[in-house]
């Protein structure tokens, strides 16, 4: 049975939704706080962030992270910077167009009451993060640099060289780490969330496996902060780190958390091609890049093979500048990687692979001098010159899309706050602020809003309605969910032993093929249809055999790790194309074919897909069910987007 | 000052620079004092020996000054050595410096070992002439007033006619040298004295002075040998 | 632009687990293409040990793109492998001649003992952080960002000392194992903006202390941990740890 879900936004206009929240939102005794305990899972800008806040407020924290140190988190390899409405430019920025442009940049699918919020506090954020010692660039008054950054029309991005994330996330676990210090946060480093424990409908816990011993654990809290990160890596090739993946949040989904719009994945247009078939990880270039390079391909698709020094200008076709004569090179995310694709398509990409466009300096480096360009984007020069063995300064670099940023994530309304209750899910793991399309630099600002300054108030709010049953660690439901931990890995000992053709790495690559292939950059129906017909096959030899060795002592094993991660992505694989299958319309970063313009933009069908698709899985993701969220646009009425 | 400070490496290696700077001072001026030595005569070299056996009092506070600063450097050396040695247990089966800025090399690298041959060679040394021969084994001179006094420089003389006694000494200048490369620079850096506009000066002024010293001290014996 | 194919031999070191004592094993990876990276030839590597039936290497990396800190293994002798300014992830084959024979290490120091083969446990450097790497401010809202001014040049050397990623390639270049260039790196990024000098006396006497007790080594000042460093971060930091230290320790 559908149902219709209830996102819990206060109501009133929408300037003064969230003081109205805060003004009526309920209270934790200070001195009851500490008798709370929230479990955090998750270090990067929203984790960290939330187990510094929910510290700092009085509660007891409990941290898990994936990785060796929280530091690690995969928000430190954002580049280009964070949005903030301060309109220190005086160039006309407002908390009200930084909402604006967010909900038209997502093309109107995302919340408007989130949106709103998320550009309200996302002047605080800043003023955060300087007090954490967050070196931002500055001008030579001291005062804070802004650029303009990914299609906006106003300066409104703050950036510490090409690291602001890096520079952002260690503010946040330096905070964190001060609370480790005044032992308010418990932290567990290289350890993993296996499942989530659900006790009377309430999220009361996770098991956890340590990923150096193969412990299995049971963690028992209050409460539940997913802050787990996106799921790209269902792509095999992204921008995304290895540890970035779907595990924690799919558990919590197959322990009956909605998911929330699956299919609603961002490609990055910059990104370094592909080089061969032993790639394992793509490298993003900071869009920033478009602001001063223009991107071309040949004209013909016979020069497409020439030296790029060699083409004349006649022979290039600059097709961002042509066909969006106001926004060029500076079109959203979406129009430029499709378009990137398209010019593709019809043979006239570069490189060897023929999968590749020109991103060139050469204007720019006339206009504004070798040095300038160096200031600006020296590290990044240098970083494709180590990776391709091409020097940015003398030819143009080549660059193709690649996934870099899920829109889609665990379905959260207003509070953060899954449909099981006490289950929070922060920053990107959410589907919550970014619609079908995220806007370049807004990552880094909604991971910190949700941590630093959302769900402090709405874990209060919670907790001061909690109340505590007789359930410990000792109740069935965690030893059930121990359980069928240990089975899982128990499985996967199993089929390595079985044997089978491939390796999972092998697999997980043909998975990745698969979605890349089909449930990419441009999606029609039939190849949704042989997506999912794929991704079940695939599953099927999975299940019946790989090559794989695990140690015998269970401990430290990638083998492992990687197979318990694939077997998560292969569902997700199919429940992605079959979200994109149900969505017949294209909106942001969900192209389908079958729905454009005569200009062949994106073509949103607002009467029928004007909501939030929310999963339920049913047992088996062929079985999963769909609910809807319905989306009003009281403020930004919805229009067809248009770069021209 | 609290014990949380006295106990760190940071402090240790705060000891090192400053008696090591302190027992630099003391070298330099030993070299200019055995600049002396080049005088054929004898005289100078004698006068300035005897004038500094003549502060009594004043010579043995310094001696005992100078006897501790060295002795609280080797002794902090040695340490420092054995706490390295058990932060990094176990060596690399291949190791390579990745160059650049970094002063890898023979000196820094043998610290200890410069350094602990220095310490027996100071022994040596002081055994070797300041506990040497004098009046009651008939080394005698007369000063410029005829007073009698030991004649320190016929005993450097001598003894540096054995050819076995000056190629020991070269090669512990050589040690000088070495530990000094580095030293000296590293005295600064542990002093906080470095900026990043001056530390490739000092680490180049450091080296040369460090060259300087030994090569000033290890001509000598070489001149005596041939020359004298 | 088009790759050459090479064959390399690897001297891997293996370990089980802290107490294991470890040994080297020889492989042999070949039909490696020169603009693959040097963890895909590694990855390489342990898809072959899997269809051979054997366990993999295991090694760690993440962003693989030289941010996250991740990588790490000593390569011919030098933390994260001949290229300067670079991590392992951003290394590439192309370094390396056919018929190479490339001995791959796991960092070494007391303070970072080998969980199994290259991985090894660096969590004495988030110790180090735990006691003050921070400006002590607390979350939510604060003063407007603009209302303390901070010379851009002091800006931009802090942002040069916060530019590690916290690898711990110092610690494994240095003879001494010491984490002096990670924990000055940090105490430089504090003491050079305002916000850091609230907190200035007890964040480097608690760092230093805690380096000292994780059984970190002390630095000899010969600068291997500069030239090792992905960031490129300056020993001139410890200089200026050790000037921070002193002024603490005069003012206690």
């Amino acid at each position: 049975m559908s149902i219709t879900l209830d996102s819990r936004a206060p109501s009133g206009p929408i300037e003064s939704k969230w003081d109205r929240y805060k003004a009526d939102m309920k209270l934790v005794n200070p001195a009851n706080k500490r008798k709370h305990t929230v479990i955090v899972v998750g270090t990067g800008l929203a984790g960290a962030s939330a187990s510094a806040s929910l510290a700092e407020a009085g509660y007891q924290v409990k941290t898990f992270c994936i990785h060796d140190t929280p530091r690690r988190a995969h928000s430190i390899a954002a580049q280009g910077g964070i949005n903030a409405a301060k309109n220190y430019m005086n160039d006309g920025d407002s908390v009200y167009r930084l909402f604006y442009d967010t909900v038209k940049g997502g093309d109107y699918r995302s919340r408007e009451a989130n949106v709103y919020r998320l550009a309200q506090v996302s002047t605080s954020i800043i003023d955060q993060s300087v007090a954490a010692g967050v070196p931002f660039a500055r001008e030579y008054s001291g005062e804070l640099a802004n650029r303009s950054f990914g299609g906006t029309q106003v300066s409104r991005t703050f950036y510490a060289r090409g690291q602001t994330g890096q520079q952002l996330l260690l503010g946040a676990y330096q905070a964190m780490m001060r609370q480790v210090d005044e032992k308010a946060v418990e932290l567990r480093t290289r350890t993993e969330m296996l499942d989530l424990v659900v006790i009377n409908g309430k999220a009361r816990g996770i098991i956890t496996r340590n990923l150096v011993t193969g412990q299995i654990e049971r963690h028992m809290a209050d409460a539940v902060v997913l802050a787990t990160g996106g799921y790209g890596r269902v792509f095999y090739l992204s921008t995304n780190a290895f540890n970035s993946n779907v595990s924690a949040a799919w558990r919590a989904h197959k322990r009956g958390a909605y998911f929330g719009n699956p299919c609603f994945t961002q490609i990055h247009p910059t990104c370094i091609p592909v080089s061969g078939e032993d790639q394992s990880k793509l490298t993003l270039m900071s869009e920033s890049l478009r602001n001063d390079g223009r991107v071309w391909v040949p004209k013909s698709a016979a020069d497409a093979k020439k030296h790029p020094n060699e083409l004349a200008e006649a022979d290039r076709d600059y097709y961002l500048e042509r066909r969006y004569p106001s926004f060029g090179n500076l079109v959203p995310r979406d129009v430029a990687s499709r378009n990137a694709k398209y010019v593709c398509d019809e043979g006239r990409g570069v490189g060897s692979s023929g999968l590749a466009v020109y991103l060139d300096f050469k204007d720019a480096i006339k206009r504004l001098g070798d040095n300038v360009i160096r200031e600006k984007y020296g590290n990044l020069f240098h970083m494709y010159h180590e990776i391709t063995n091409e020097d940015p300064y003398q030819v143009p670099m080549r660059m193709y899309p690649a996934v870099h940023y899920t829109m889609g994530g665990l379905w959260v309304d207003y509070h953060l706050q899954s449909n099981i209750p006490g289950l929070f899910v922060l920053g990107e793991a959410n589907f919550s602020d970014h619609g079908a399309n995220r806007l370049g630099a807004s990552a880094l600002m909604q991971g910190l809003a949700d941590g630093y300054f959302v769900i402090p108030f709405t874990m209060g709010n919670y907790l001061a309605g909690f109340k505590r049953d007789e359930a410990t660690t000792e109740s069935s439901e965690f030893k059930d969910a121990q359980a069928s931990a240990q089975g899982r890995i128990d499985h996967m000992v199993a089929l390595g032993k079985k044997g089978g053709k491939h390796t999972t790495q092998e697999i997980y690559r043909s998975l990745g093929k698969i979605m890349w292939d089909k449930v990419g950059m441009e999606r029609d129906e039939a190849g949704l249809k042989q997506a999912i017909s794929q991704i079940q096959a695939l599953r099927q030899e999975f299940e019946s055999g790989v090559k794989m060795q695990v140690p015998e002592d269970l401990g430290r094993s990638q083998a492992l790790e990687v197979a318990m991660r694939v077997e998560d992505l292969l569902e997700l694989g199919e429940l992605m194309a079959k979200d994109a299958l149900e969505r017949k319309e294209s909106c942001g970063g969900h192209f389908r074919a079958e729905s454009q313009t005569e200009d062949g933009e994106a073509k949103r069908d607002d009467e029928n897909f004007s909501h939030v698709s929310a999963w339920e899985y049913k047992g088996d993701v062929s079985k999963s069910v769909l609910h809807k969220e319905s989306l009003t646009f009281e403020y930004v009425k919805p229009t067809q987007r248009s770069y021209k | 000052m609290k014990k949380e400070y006295v106990s760190s490496s940071v402090f240790k290696k705060f000891v090192m620079g400053a008696t090591g700077l302190a027992l630099l001072g003391f070298v330099i001026t030993h070299l200019l004092g055995n600049l002396l030595l080049y005088k054929k005569d004898g005289t100078a070299f004698n006068d300035y020996a005897n004038k500094l056996a003549s502060l009594g009092g004043l010579l043995y506070a310094a001696e005992i000054g100078l006897l501790a600063f060295f002795l609280y450097h080797a002794f902090t050396g040695i340490r420092l050595a054995l706490m390295a040695k058990e932060a990094k247990p176990i060596k690399y089966a291949v190791k390579k410096s990745k160059g650049g800025e970094s002063k890898w090399g023979l000196a820094s690298n043998n610290m200890i070992i410069s350094g602990s041959a220095l310490l027996l060679f100071v022994v040596l040394h002081v055994l070797h002439f300041k506990f040497g021969p004098g009046i009651n084994e008939g080394y005698v001179t007369a000063l410029s007033d005829g007073t009698e006094v030991r004649d320190l420089q016929r005993h450097v003389v001598e003894q540096f006619k054995n050819p076995l006694m000056v190629v020991l000494y070269v090669v512990a200048m050589l040690g000088l040298g070495l530990h000094l490369k580095h030293g000296i620079w590293s005295a600064f850096h542990s002093l906080g004295l470095t900026r990043e506009n001056n530390s490739k000066t000092i680490y180049c002024a450091g080296g040369a002075l460090a060259a300087i010293l030994a090569v000033g001290f290890l001509l000598i014996p070489i001149y005596l040998y041939f020359f004298y | 632009m088009s790759a050459k194919k090479m064959t390399v031999h690897l001297k891997v070191w293996r370990q089980k687990n802290k107490n294991d004592a470890g040994h080297f094993e020889d492989y042999t990876v070949q039909d490696i293409s020169d603009d693959m990276s040097f963890l895909e030839m590694l990855d390489r590597l342990n898809v072959n040990l899997q269809k051979a039936g054997k366990l993999e290497v295991e090694f760690e990396s993440d962003c693989r793109e030289g941010i996250c800190g991740t990588c790490s293994c000593v390569i011919n002798g030098q933390p994260h492998g001949p290229v300067t300014g670079a991590a392992t992830c951003q290394l590439y084959m192309r370094q390396f001649k056919d018929g190479d024979t490339i001995v791959i290490e796991p960092w070494r120091a007391k303070a970072f003992p080998v969980i199994r083969d290259l991985v090894v446990d660096r969590s004495g450097l988030d110790r180090i952080i735990t006691v003050g790497g921070y400006t002590g401010a607390k979350t939510g809202p604060h003063a407007d960002a603009n209302s303390i001014l901070v010379p851009k040049e002091n800006a931009e050397k802090a942002m040069d000392y916060a530019a590690c990623i916290g690898c711990g390639a110092c610690v494994a270049a240095c003879p001494n194992g010491s984490a002096s260039l990670f924990t000055s790196a940090k105490i430089s990024h504090m003491s050079l903006l305002p916000q850091g000098h609230p907190l200035r006396q007890s964040r480097v006497t608690r760092m230093v202390n805690q380096m000292d007790k994780e059984g970190f080594g002390h630095c000899t000042n010969i600068g291997e941990c500069q030239s090792a460093c992905p960031k490129e971060i300056k020993i001139d930091s410890i200089a200026i740890m050790r000037r921070e230290f002193f002024n603490a320790a005069i003012r206690s």
